[in-house]
């Protein structure tokens, strides 16, 4: 039985809009697209509205008055949109950048960097400890990180004494990454395909009722 | 005095830039209340300013849809229709409420069921395309391919429900040669982004928009 | 050999779409097999003692996302059959609106669970701007981020609120978001608040990598896989079930394709040949 829920036929619209790119650019297609574009942005404002409520609760309530500050370099950072006026909106976005990259900072470094490296070399330990699977695993593990990292960083081959070994290496390392994107690859097509059983789903069973 | 306006300006962003990374850096490294205070206490400005550039894009984007009507360039109409839905959607907004069950479906009828057919029809543009490369006709290619179809039938419940223990062999590919890859990312883009962080520092770094350097 | 000619991408495309009206309209109802990771995901919020409060949050795309709705959906009315609390940090701008369809279709207000009570048993926050700063001072201090919830409800009128200050009050964190590194770093690196992340196939393997770094304090489940599996274990059936039933064929149709093709490059290869024997003569 199809759907006289008028929210259903949008959906079913919209699902339409989009698949016609298979077809190629046309009107549809183009809707579908303003549409998106115009909902994102729309959608944003209206976030905006309880978060701003969220934060600045507190200043109006008399709690929190030194958030006036936030909410001043929140107001110039709206001037960012404006040429002759954008200099207003540097000092927000140096607190965005600062602030930023001093998290980033501690945790690319604590995590990423020696939490990686330290994982390795815990790996390289349990080479020969476990089933053989686990070993082969940590040996994988060992091999492709050390091999990929040599590819990575000598990206653009030195001629010298030790070019010879790091060549074969980098090839190494190289096919490491072909494998590593071949298993992503493979792995990411269970989403997308999902997805279109989704939007199809949507199609044929809510919209038409079949 | 436009000279004298300008460099202060330039060191009070440098200052501010200073200030904010050594807030998030010495509250993590050195045990003191006080500097995860003020930490704190900076980063809950930082979410505070930063929810007002919420209303950027839709300023922005307003402003190059008007110009376009009226010059009546290519699209013009669409432009049109994009602004009325922005207009009747942010007052629908308002009224209703973000968590509302009215907005929670116009959300998902429009915006969120356009996302989902167009990362859908990845699977078909996937598909053909792997047509044509996945033809082994290197040693590199066929790696690539081979390991992407052990994947594909790996994950797929004919293979799973006939041979059980291809689900092991699944997730020790996923745990091991692709994950070293990953951490391989990880490792490398970590010190570059901490380098970029230290270069930022030292104010060795021009701001990739232009209201990071006040000129 | 017997020359196979080059398909056009639209038949291609036509096969497909047969395919997935198929399985719309006939599911085959395709079994699947538990793995190990899911079952370890499932285990640790079994494990938890009730009233613990879960914090479900990170930052994404509703879109994206969707991939892990399927085992936050199992998820959340496991959490509800166990008496837990959930409370939604969402960190991105439309991860307001995915949470509350995870939580809707759950039906744990109606059908599953105590039923539960909002700002009693779980809780929406409103969007934390500013990405990892918002997570760090929301884990510092809760009140530091939130005054109010994403109806505007002052957070002291919410009785879950009194008993969620910091960081400290958190038993589990689980991210059915795209950003689940900054959870990794944040939540479980640097404060110890184990953390589930139920991922999106295509980034299984960038999670794996903080698995490795923080063994027994990270599970993960793999996409819509994961998802059915995590179903299965919570006796539902939903977007999981149905995108596996549909990948059954798919799956195969894919490797035909590809099989199709490298019999058109064997096919062509002698014709290639004969091409260079000519132009060298």
């Amino acid at each position: 039985m199809i759907s006289t829920d008028p929210w259903v036929w949008v959906s079913a619209f919209m699902t339409i809009c989009s698949f016609t790119l298979l077809y190629g650019d046309n009107i549809l297609f183009r809707i579908g697209e303003y549409t998106y574009t115009c909902t994102v942005v729309a959608h944003s404002v209206v976030t905006g509205i309880p978060t701003i409520t969220n934060y600045f609760y507190p200043l109006f309530t008399g709690a929190k008055p030194l958030m006036i500050f936030p909410l001043i370099l929140g107001i110039m950072s709206i001037f960012v949109v404006w040429r002759k006026y954008a200099w207003i909106a540097s000092f927000p976005y140096a607190l965005f950048i600062g602030v930023g990259t001093g998290l980033t900072l501690r945790a690319l470094v604590m995590t990423d960097i020696l939490g990686n490296a330290q994982t390795t070399i815990k790996e390289a330990a349990n080479i020969l400890v476990g089933s053989p699977a686990d070993q082969l695993g940590f040996a994988v593990r060992v091999i492709f990180t050390i091999s990929a990292t040599i590819y990575l960083f000598f990206t653009l081959f030195h001629k010298g004494p030790l070019s010879k070994p790091v060549g074969y290496i980098r090839t190494f390392g190289k096919y490491a990454f072909i494998i590593y994107l071949g298993i992503s690859v493979g792995n990411g097509i269970m989403q997308q395909s999902g997805l279109a059983t989704s939007a199809i789903n949507r199609l044929i069973r809510q919209w038409l009722g079949l | 005095m436009s000279a004298l306006r300008t460099y202060i300006r330039s060191y009070m962003v440098r200052i501010i830039i200073i200030i904010g990374i050594l807030s998030g850096l010495i509250s993590f490294y050195f045990v003191s209340p006080e500097a995860v205070a003020v930490a704190t206490e900076l980063q809950t400005w930082n979410s505070a300013a930063a929810a007002w550039t919420l209303f950027v894009g839709i300023i922005t984007v307003f402003a190059r849809y008007v110009r376009s009507i009226m010059k009546r360039t290519q699209y013009w109409q669409y432009r049109a229709y994009g602004i009325v839905l922005m207009v009747v959607w942010v007052i629908m907004g308002a009224i209703v409420g973000l968590y509302s069950d009215l907005y929670q479906t116009a959300f998902y009828s429009t915006k969120i069921t356009l996302h989902i057919a167009i990362l859908g029809q990845l699977v078909f543009f996937f598909t053909s395309g792997v047509y044509r490369t996945f033809r082994m006709k290197t040693f590199r290619t066929a790696i690539y391919a081979f390991f992407a179809m052990l994947l594909i039938i790996g994950n797929a419940p004919w293979m799973l429900a006939t041979f059980p223990q291809v689900d092991k062999l699944t997730y020790w590919l996923l745990e091991n040669p692709s994950m070293s890859g990953e951490r391989t990312l990880a490792l490398t883009g970590g010190i570059g982004g901490a380098v970029l962080g230290i270069r930022i520092l030292l104010g060795l770094e021009k701001g990739a928009l232009r209201a990071t350097e006040a000129s | 050999m017997i020359k196979v000619p080059e398909l056009k991408s639209q038949y291609i495309w036509a096969v497909l779409l047969v395919v997935y009206l198929f399985t719309a309209i006939q599911p085959i109802g395709a079994p699947f097999q538990m793995s190990d990771a899911t079952i370890k995901a499932h285990d640790v919020i079994e494990s938890l003692p009730p009233k613990s409060i879960v914090a479900m949050g990170g930052s994404g795309v509703f879109a994206f996302d969707l991939e892990s709705s399927a085992a936050q959906i199992a998820a959340i009315i496991q959490m509800a059959r166990k008496g837990l609390r959930l409370v939604a940090v969402p960190l991105g701008t439309e991860a307001v609106q995915f949470e509350k369809y995870c939580i809707d279709a759950a039906l744990v207000d109606k059908k599953f669970g105590g039923p539960w009570t909002y700002g009693v048993d779980y809780v929406v926050l409103p969007y934390l701007a500013g990405g990892s700063a918002a997570l760090v001072s929301f884990l510092t201090s809760v009140r530091s981020q939130v005054s109010t919830d994403v109806k505007g409800t002052p957070i002291d009128q919410l009785p879950i609120m009194n008993d969620f200050r910091s960081y400290k009050d958190i038993a589990l964190w689980t991210c059915p978001h795209r950003d689940f590194p900054i959870i990794a770093r944040y939540v479980t690196g640097e404060r110890g608040i184990p953390s589930i992340a139920f991922a999106q196939a295509a980034a299984y393997s960038l999670y794996a990598v903080y698995m490795m770094i923080y063994p027994d304090k990270i599970w993960m489940t793999n996409g819509f896989l994961g998802g059915a599996q995590y179903e299965d274990l919570e006796g539902i059936s939903g977007l999981g079930h149905a995108a596996i039933d549909s990948y059954a064929i798919i799956s195969a149709v894919v490797i035909a394709f590809i099989v199709l093709g490298n019999i058109r490059l064997l096919s062509t290869l002698g014709d290639e040949k004969e091409e260079v024997k000519e132009e060298k003569v």
